[in-house]
């Protein structure tokens, strides 16, 4: 076999590139340590026993018997079984304050403020158990809870703001559906719900009840973000749909569906009838377009947004709208053929006159709505419609044509989808059905993740045969069974994980359990964790005293008419904020630069699991950056504002940094630190009255790049 | 507290007490000890004959036929139609000459346009590659697929690949450096990382007044910059010591120290003052000049004296480069600005001996139409030219030939796939092994295909 072929296991197609079909024939699975034992597998030969743990259906598994010392609650029997397995000793559980440091940025991403600490601790010293979970709730209750769970979805769904085709258009309305993730995880949506609204909001927005019409539409921004690539509308579309259903796949079953678009998955049983049994379903749906291209010589406008108006509400003002066209249309023909017969001293005012109507006309059919019609980023049914199959992925060269349908392994019977219809309410009932266990195991999984820094399975979008196996399966189907008894509630699961021992371990070192368990699989401790981009952010600002904890509204892109991006000159723009990270504008072509440096998502593809590098430009922000020295002089003069005594100021700032009191040794040396500081700045030409705030300036910004700062315990 | 420095003694060590060489050869000596540093210089995967990449990219699809391609047939029959299946989907166009000429060079007698005639003294190094060609005849695309080998879904750049490949030479310096004034097609996307570690992305460097964002300190005097890292590592060891053990604690730690070797050794980078008249002259780099071509050039010399990796180039953004769709003529001022510098490159490299282990490319994204109502051209992607200089490629030659037109490679083709297996050749990487898994499958910077061009290597 050669390399070529071992390597080249499925994916991107380049154009042209018919090479990959030709490898596929001679593949074999990679022959790394993790999937050495993963073999080719023919979906229709497979008996029960030998099926993919994650295919087979769900089980409710018993909490084991273990040891009394380790409690009652079905999490920490689960995991004490496996320390018992392994002759690991859990570390000990970490004290109120490091939970309550770690409740607040796992729930909702920001530190508590001094109030919120002496409020925790006060009730930590009366019923401390009770404190804990008047905590969780407290939290699970705040609007700021679901910026911070959002954002998590936010990269799963490759949110941006806009299209990524090769100017990189805005796309105003896409922060609706941002919005809508927020106030989703805000309101515990139940799960199936939420994923039901997201694949087929649109039609679910049509039957009665009509309680959440605008939501519902808004909601299918999850297809409509779809990337979009080159210049004209709809252009290489079998890569955008590539896109949508290889984030579909990611996204709901853990399942690299993508594989499947140039020949049969080498691992999961997944086909190539399958991924476009998918791509009809897609295909028979109304993407919205954004633009492109802009310019005065050559328009595309955007087009096909859906309305956010029923069709009672949207006739009227589609006729006049549809009127005022129609007349500007009939003054322009009539202009036209006065200019065919006119003295030559007129021709002049009619051309100008026909051109203010052009320019008009292009106005009113720039929005790609009527007039007064709210739009959103969203999709509808088009005309019903199967496709054929595309050998190696290539549209020139295509098939038998699939019905529309979901993955057929995974499906007892085949979708019932009415032939008018997408499919899509069809797609999304099996996705959320009774047979459906991977739609459950995926979101425990993301849940569990972002407390504890690692799933259960620790490739969270890949739960396929090439993924990792979990570390403790009978939790993870203990966990979605729960899911699913609960209706679906995302905070049940977190009020599960957050009330366990497990979760509540200190993360501090253990020699014995590390020459055991040295990755900490097992969970003896709990990993300690950098904070990711946007709580890094927000936690600057929000200690300095400069967050802005308002909805921000719409991003102040420029009015539509001043649009002229095209790919030599593409939208490019940055803009200043003092609101919450997970509503900075996010461009495709360019990442934001905080975000970038500090390991934010990629906004290009769904992203399951952030990096977290340490590298110098990093340090050199921290140390240099204007932006910082920003901050740390909003942060000094907070402190400078609340107290005249220098004590009292550095017990404000470790209460704001760490939520932990100063010890007498870092008041001294803060102090004594700060007399250094203000004695240099006596040789400096800074201005006597301002030295004070320059000496808690460096202090400031001392603590905020801190590891203390930027780590979990 | 036995771990901490006496906060006041930092008032004796000043920064410039720690010369940047003594820093960067204990960094050195500290990465190699380590092993893990995620950029520690790792072994080839055959002796490699390149141990550097100058990657220069001309934005905007340079014209084959008025540059390197001469096609003097393309002047016999100008204003001749032709007609072929796929020609931009028209199937009549008059054929348009270039309205530059053409002369031989050197030894080897090798023809270039009067566009580049500094490029003309030193065509005995020069591979042209008249062959290459890619898949889409779109800038954003073609931009990415000479990046990233893939024109559509991002994915690592070359520069990237290196970095993760072969580690760096200078742990004070990024690993993969792009000299960039203009964003290009395609944004930042093309000097990114995408699925490989982050410390393998590329960092733009902007000529100007500061290359390299946030290296001087905001502080009011040097003194309390020190006592502010001072401060710092106080606290940061007082955090760790009931921490011992965690690795991560103690890389942000020394994240801090090499941060100060950058901001020691990045302004001497950028420092012109030890370099002669000569030099400067030779660059064509006038007094004070911190931004043109030359200056970017001779930075890039100089990068790569400093053990930077992979040093890019791109010559302008995605607007007012080399697309030249309205006139030919709008060639000349692109060329003028970058002739002069990349031959001065070219020399001062192989002056200085270092041209042996460094490879330089020179490329575009795509060529453009022989055929043409004129004066300009439009895209053209299924032939075009490149070069390759130095790094055990063979100079003085031409390598692949296209029609009479230069419409399509009629012999020895290039696919972009190849041109990239080839440059990681000399660099010592096998383009098949140099793997990274990412969603449940390896991949690699060509794809499934390439192969290296082995008649072209010395």
């Amino acid at each position: 076999m050669t390399h070529a072929a071992k390597l080249a296991l499925w994916g991107i197609l380049l154009i042209g590139s018919g090479s990959l079909a030709q490898a596929w024939t001679e593949l074999s699975p990679p022959d790394d340590e993790d999937h050495a034992d993963v073999e080719s597998v023919d979906p229709q030969t497979l008996t029960e026993d030998e099926t993919h743990w994650a295919f087979r259906p769900l089980s409710d598994p018993t909490p084991p018997a273990v040891s009394d010392a380790y409690g009652d609650h079905p999490i920490d029997r689960f995991i004490a079984a496996g320390w018992e397995h392994r002759g690991l000793t859990p570390v000990a559980t970490a004290t109120p304050r490091v939970l309550m440091r770690r409740l607040y940025f796992d729930l909702i991403g920001l530190p508590p403020t001094p109030d919120q600490i002496r409020a925790f601790e006060e009730a930590s010293r009366n019923d401390p158990d009770a404190a804990y979970s008047e905590l969780i709730e407290q939290l699970l209750a705040s609007p700021h809870y679901g910026e911070r769970w959002g954002r998590h979805w936010m990269d799963v769904v490759r949110y941006a703001d806009t299209a990524g085709d090769n100017a990189d258009y805005p796309i105003p309305e896409a922060s609706l559906y941002r919005d809508y993730i927020i106030d989703a995880f805000n309101s515990d949506m139940p799960y199936d719900q939420f994923v039901r609204e997201q694949l087929a909001g649109d039609i679910l927005a049509k039957q009665e009840p009509r309680e959440r019409f605008q939501e519902q539409i808004i909601a299918t921004g999850f297809l409509a973000l779809s990337r979009r690539y080159a210049t004209g509308p709809y252009e290489l579309w079998h890569l955008t749909l590539e896109d949508t259903i290889d984030t579909f796949g990611r996204a709901f079953l853990g399942l690299t569906l993508r594989c499947a678009r140039c020949h049969e998955h080498k691992f999961d049983p997944v086909t190539t009838e399958d991924y476009y049994a998918l791509y009809g379903i897609f295909d028979s749906t109304q993407f919205p377009w954004a633009g492109a291209e802009e310019t005065h010589s050559k328009k595309l406008p955007r087009m096909h947004f859906a309305s956010l108006l029923s069709e009672e509400v949207e006739a009227p003002l589609r006729a006049t709208f549809d009127q005022e066209l129609a007349d500007i249309a009939s003054q322009k023909s009539t202009l036209e053929e006065q200019l065919a017969s006119c003295e030559e001293s007129e021709q002049d005012r009619i051309k100008k006159e026909i051109e203010g109507l052009d320019r008009k006309l292009t106005a009113l059919r720039r929005p790609g709505l009527p007039t007064g019609v709210p739009g959103a980023y969203a999709v509808y049914d088009r005309e019903a419609h199967d496709v054929a199959v595309q050998y190696d992925g290539d549209p020139a060269q295509t098939g038998d044509v699939v019905p529309r349908g979901a993955i057929a392994s995974l499906s007892p019977e085949p979708l019932a989808i009415p032939p008018q219809t997408s499919g899509r309410l069809q797609l999304a009932d099996w996705l959320t059905g009774p047979n459906q266990a991977l739609t459950s195991r995926v979101m425990v999984n993301r849940i569990w993740q972002h407390h504890f820094g690692r799933g259960l399975v620790a490739t969270p979008s890949n739960f396929g045969r090439s993924g990792s196996q979990p570390s403790h399966p009978e939790l993870m189907d203990f966990l979605a069974s729960e899911f699913i008894d609960s209706g679906w509630s995302i905070k049940q699961i977190h009020r599960l994980i957050l009330t366990s021992k497990t979760w509540q371990l200190s993360s501090t070192d253990d020699a014995s359990n590390m020459a055991i368990d040295p990755g900490n699989t097992l969970l003896w401790r709990h990993d300690r964790r950098r904070l990711s981009a946007e709580p890094i952010r927000d936690a600057m600002l929000s200690v300095s005293g400069t967050l802005d904890l308002t909805r921000p509204g719409p991003h102040p892109f420029a009015p539509m008419q001043d649009w002229k991006y095209t790919q030599h000159n593409q939208f490019k723009d940055c803009y200043e904020s003092t609101h919450r990270s997970v509503y900075l504008m996010t461009q495709r072509i360019q990442r934001h630069p905080f975000l970038a440096l500090f390991d934010g998502p990629d906004t290009n593809t769904t992203t399951a699991l952030r990096t977290t590098s340490t590298v110098t430009p990093q340090s050199l922000y921290l140390m240099n950056s204007p932006e910082m020295t920003i901050i740390a002089s909003d942060f000094a003069s907070r402190l400078m504002s609340e107290s005249d005594d220098v004590s009292a100021r550095i017990e404000n700032a470790y209460r704001l940094c760490f939520a932990r009191a100063a010890t007498r040794d870092e008041i001294e040396r803060g102090t004594a630190s700060l007399s250094d500081l203000l004695g240099v700045l006596e040789s400096t030409d800074v201005p006597t009255e301002d030295r004070e705030r320059e000496a808690w300036t460096s202090y400031c910004r001392v603590l905020l790049s801190s590891n203390e700062f930027f780590y979990l315990d | 507290m036995s771990h901490h420095t006496h906060r006041r003694d930092f008032l004796k060590c000043s920064a410039a007490g720690l010369t940047a060489g003594l820093l960067n050869d204990r960094l050195c000596v500290a990465a190699r000890a380590a092993g893990g540093h995620p950029l520690a210089p790792r072994p080839s995967h055959h002796p490699a004959k390149a141990k550097q990449l100058v990657f220069v990219f001309l934005t905007g699809g340079f014209s084959h036929v008025d540059t390197f391609d001469p096609k003097p047939q393309l002047a016999v029959d100008h204003g001749k139609t032709v007609s072929a299946e796929d020609l931009r989907n028209i199937t009549t166009q008059p054929l348009l000459k270039s309205p530059f000429t053409f002369r031989r060079y050197g030894e080897s007698g090798l023809e270039i346009s009067e566009l580049f005639p500094h490029l003309g003294t030193v065509v005995d190094e020069l591979c042209i590659i008249r062959s290459l060609h890619t898949d889409i005849l779109e800038h954003f695309q073609s931009v990415l697929a000479m990046h990233t080998g893939s024109a559509t879904v991002p994915m690592p750049s070359l520069g990237s690949w290196l970095s993760y490949g072969l580690g760096t030479l200078n742990p004070n310096l990024p690993p993969y450096m792009v000299l960039c004034e203009h964003l290009p097609y395609a944004g930042s996307q093309v000097w990114d990382c995408s699925f490989l570690p982050p410390e393998h992305q590329g960092t733009r460097i902007m000529p100007g007044d500061e290359p390299i964002p946030n290296l001087t300190t905001q502080a009011k005097s040097s003194t309390i910059a020190e006592l502010e890292r001072q401060m710092l590592r106080d606290v940061n060891e007082a955090h760790a010591a009931d921490r011992a053990g965690d690795p991560n604690l103690r890389a942000r730690i020394n994240s801090f120290h090499t941060a100060r070797g950058m901001m020691q050794v990045a302004p001497q980078l950028f420092d012109l003052t030890q370099e002669t008249a000569a030099t400067l002259d030779l660059y064509g780099i006038a007094e004070a000049d911190h931004t043109s071509f030359g200056w970017q050039c001779l930075m890039a010399r100089r990068m790569i004296e400093q053990g930077v990796r992979v040093v890019e180039l791109i010559d302008s953004g995605a607007s007012g480069n080399w697309d030249s769709h309205g006139d030919m003529q709008a060639h000349r001022p692109m060329a003028k600005r970058a002739d002069q510098p990349l031959a001065a490159l070219i020399t001062d490299l192989r002056q200085r001996g270092m041209l042996d282990e460094t490879l330089v490319m020179i490329c575009t994204e795509f060529g453009r139409t022989p055929w043409d109502p004129g004066p300009g051209r439009n895209h053209w992607h299924r032939a075009f030219s490149s070069l390759l200089v130095g790094g055990g490629v063979k100079g003085g030659i031409a390598h692949g030939e296209t029609d009479e037109y230069g419409i399509l490679p009629v012999k020895d083709a290039v696919h972009v796939h190849d041109y990239h297996a080839t440059i990681l050749h000399q660099l010592g990487l096998d383009h098949t092994q140099l793997t990274y898994r990412y969603a449940g499958r390896d991949f690699r910077l060509t794809d499934v295909s390439g192969e290296v061009i082995h008649e072209i290597l010395a």
